[in-house]
């Protein structure tokens, strides 16, 4: 019960089977250290940062095989731009981030997503989370502020990783974009960084469905298992023809379309689109996690 | 009503608020508008004057031919390698950006892949990001328009280039109406409907969307017979009518690309304006003839026209049906007879034609 201890238990009174009651002022307070706490509980855990190694270790491993290989990639095969990086390290950061949206970066939201609640549930510090006059709604907050967060660290750690692998193993200069064009290094950071901006919009639905299931179940492991088999099925879904009704409603379906921040000019509108859609997913998830929080009986 | 309830209720208001929303701008885009009301010649007078020059915006494609869909990703699917094919399936995305006549950029934008079209002047260049290759088509001494120097076909025209095509080729033999007008890229369109009269082609009515201010034409959608979706359409989703940064007609291919010369030949075919416009790209081909006239016109091509790049290509097997003497393309609008000696006839009729056609030479 140590992380309940640190920071969490501040304040008293029983707010637990009411969440509503009680006054607003002085909840404020209680919000930002809470948030800290959990920030800080996310990213001590040994987990966390395995996966968070595991996720820079992309990157390194596609820079690393490209280096070794002897023969050249061929145009047009494999990911976004491999048959560039040898010629360019700042394409590894970009093909690193195309072989991790699809899989790997799901799996790691998921599995932080998934255990919000299931987590403190399972282990039964959520009782005592709730004694502390937070209510749910703000709990719900900040447990979701903890898993964009983790969505934020995860993305820039692949940029990052890339970025650096690719300065050290490969020549720098002047990028490629899909439309031809040459953009100079400075403004290919700052189409990196937008890249890995919108591979984040595009995950915080996910921790929306992620926070959703973690408050239906109190095992863990079943809200990370079906938050990362939701995430494959919204995918595989977007690739059946016969589905295309279905597509522009589907959390994964703009996933790949960070494509549009590299033609010149930039392409905003699946980028809006992507914001729109996540948005919508956050809301309607929101709040259905929060009537089902809220009317949850907490017995552990 | 308990907390439990309140509380269920408080969280499904904003699922069915969203809901709501979108439902409200649904309705709100297919809603038609009121406008002045004008002739169908009035609608074509409109089109052939359209001031606008200059553009830029985002085209959209959606092929509904009746062919089976392909899948997008997976095994099976050959990315750039059958364009003529590919676009009779699905929607394509391309962002069109136009400044004058001789100025033409159209950037067909694929998923993680582009490919660009640049007419600049003289200068042709075609860029494929997918294989880092570009073709490079020089010479002429007049200025090269978009439809005539395509060193590979363009598939995605603009609704206007389309709405010409049918304008110049299919003038007699055709029933115009006005339909209700409509919101289309953010501008109100009248709507133009054209009719075939005779009873042998396969297309059941053209709508051409026509800008109510410029008369610049926004979208085109053509009906199959027999058919109730749309087999065809085109349309922006975006447009303004600025000139386009001057930069974007300027391509130089990247370091390390492929390039390919090619000169320009030497010149472009008359016939090319009086086919009527098929997404399989063989506007430009030179030595094509025409039978027939308007709807039911069959475009044919010599002997040897068909590269075996293509017919070795696997879509080309998945597409195409074998039928006597040949392989043929049946679609709900256009039909294309391939024949084994490499002859080619291609129009909006029903297959029979195509046949009795090529039986006749």
């Amino acid at each position: 019960m140590s992380r309940v201890e640190r920071g969490r238990t501040k304040g008293s009174g029983d707010t637990a089977g009411s969440p509503e009651a009680g006054p607003n002022s002085g909840r404020a307070s209680v919000a930002w250290p809470l948030l800290a706490s959990e920030l800080s509980v996310l990213f001590r855990r040994v987990r966390t940062w395995a996966m968070l190694a595991a996720l820079a270790a992309v990157p390194v491993l596609i820079a690393v095989a490209v280096k070794l290989s002897s023969r050249p990639t061929a145009p047009g095969r494999g990911p976004l731009f491999l048959d560039r990086i040898s010629q360019n390290g700042l394409f590894v950061a970009v093909t690193a981030l195309v072989v991790c949206v699809p899989l790997f970066l799901p799996l790691t939201v998921g599995v932080v997503a998934g255990d919000t609640l299931a987590g403190e549930a399972s282990i039964g510090t959520l009782r005592y989370l709730l004694l502390a006059p937070t209510g749910r709604t703000r709990l719900l907050l900040v447990k979701y502020a903890g898993a964009v967060a983790f969505c934020c660290a995860a993305t820039a750690t692949v940029a990052a990783a890339g970025a650096l692998a690719g300065v050290v193993f490969f020549p720098v200069g002047p990028v490629t974009l899909l439309s031809g064009e040459t953009v100079s290094v400075g403004e290919a950071a700052v189409r990196s960084l937008l890249i890995a901006a919108y591979a984040t919009v595009s995950l915080i639905g996910l921790s929306a469905i992620g926070l959703l299931i973690s408050t239906m179940t109190d095992v863990p492991v079943g809200a990370m298992a079906a938050t990362i088999v939701l995430a494959v099925v919204s995918q595989v879904l977007d690739t059946l023809p016969q589905m295309d009704w279905l597509h522009p409603w589907l959390f994964s379906h703009h996933w790949v379309g960070f494509a549009d921040l590299l033609r010149q000019p930039i392409s905003w509108a699946s980028f809006g689109d992507n914001l729109l859609l996540q948005g919508g997913y956050i809301a309607v998830c929101g709040a259905l996690a929060y009537a089902n929080f809220s009317n949850k009986d907490v017995l552990s | 009503m308990g907390p439990a309830r309140r509380r269920w209720l408080t969280a499904l208001l904003i699922p069915l608020a969203l809901m709501l929303a979108v439902m409200t701008a649904s309705v709100r885009a297919g809603a038609t508008v009121s406008l002045p009301p004008k002739t169908p010649d009035e609608l074509v007078s409109m089109m052939t004057h359209t001031p606008v020059r200059a553009l830029s915006g985002t085209v959209q494609q959606t092929a509904g031919l009746g062919l089976p869909a392909v899948p997008t990703l997976g095994p099976g699917t050959v990315p750039g390698a059958a364009p003529a094919l590919e676009f009779l399936t699905g929607t394509h995305t391309a962002r069109v950006y136009v400044d004058g006549p001789a100025k033409a950029r159209i950037q067909i934008m694929d998923a993680l892949a582009e490919r660009d079209l640049v007419v600049n002047q003289h200068q042709v260049w075609f860029y494929n990001s997918a294989d880092n290759s570009a073709t490079h088509v020089s010479g002429g001494t007049e200025p090269a328009t978009p439809q005539e120097a395509t060193p590979a076909p363009v598939p995605v025209p603009t609704p206007g280039t389309m709405a010409n095509h049918f304008l110049t080729a299919i003038k007699a033999d055709t029933r115009m109406t006005v339909g209700p007008s409509s919101t289309i890229a953010g501008r109100t369109a009248y709507r133009l409907d054209l009719a075939p009269g005779g009873a042998d082609t396969l297309v059941d009515s053209v709508g051409i969307d026509v800008d109510s201010e410029t008369g610049l034409p926004l979208a085109v959608e053509v009906k199959a017979k027999g058919q109730t979706d749309p087999a065809y359409t085109l349309a922006y989703t975006d447009l303004s009518l600025s000139a386009p940064d001057a930069g974007l007609f300027d391509f130089t291919p990247p370091q390390g690309a492929s390039i390919t010369e090619k000169a320009l030949p030497a010149k472009p075919t008359p016939a090319s304006s009086a086919v009527p416009p098929s997404p399989t790209g063989k506007l430009s081909h030179p030595n094509l003839t025409v039978t027939g006239q308007g709807w039911s016109a069959i475009v044919a091509l010599p002997a040897g026209s068909v590269p075996s790049s293509i017919t070795a290509n696997p879509t080309y097997a998945q597409v195409m049906q074998p039928v006597p003497g040949g392989h043929a393309l049946t679609t709900s609008l256009v039909n294309v007879l391939v024949l084994d000696d490499g002859r080619v006839f291609a129009g909006m009729v029903p297959l029979d034609r195509l046949q009795s056609a090529a039986a006749a030479q």
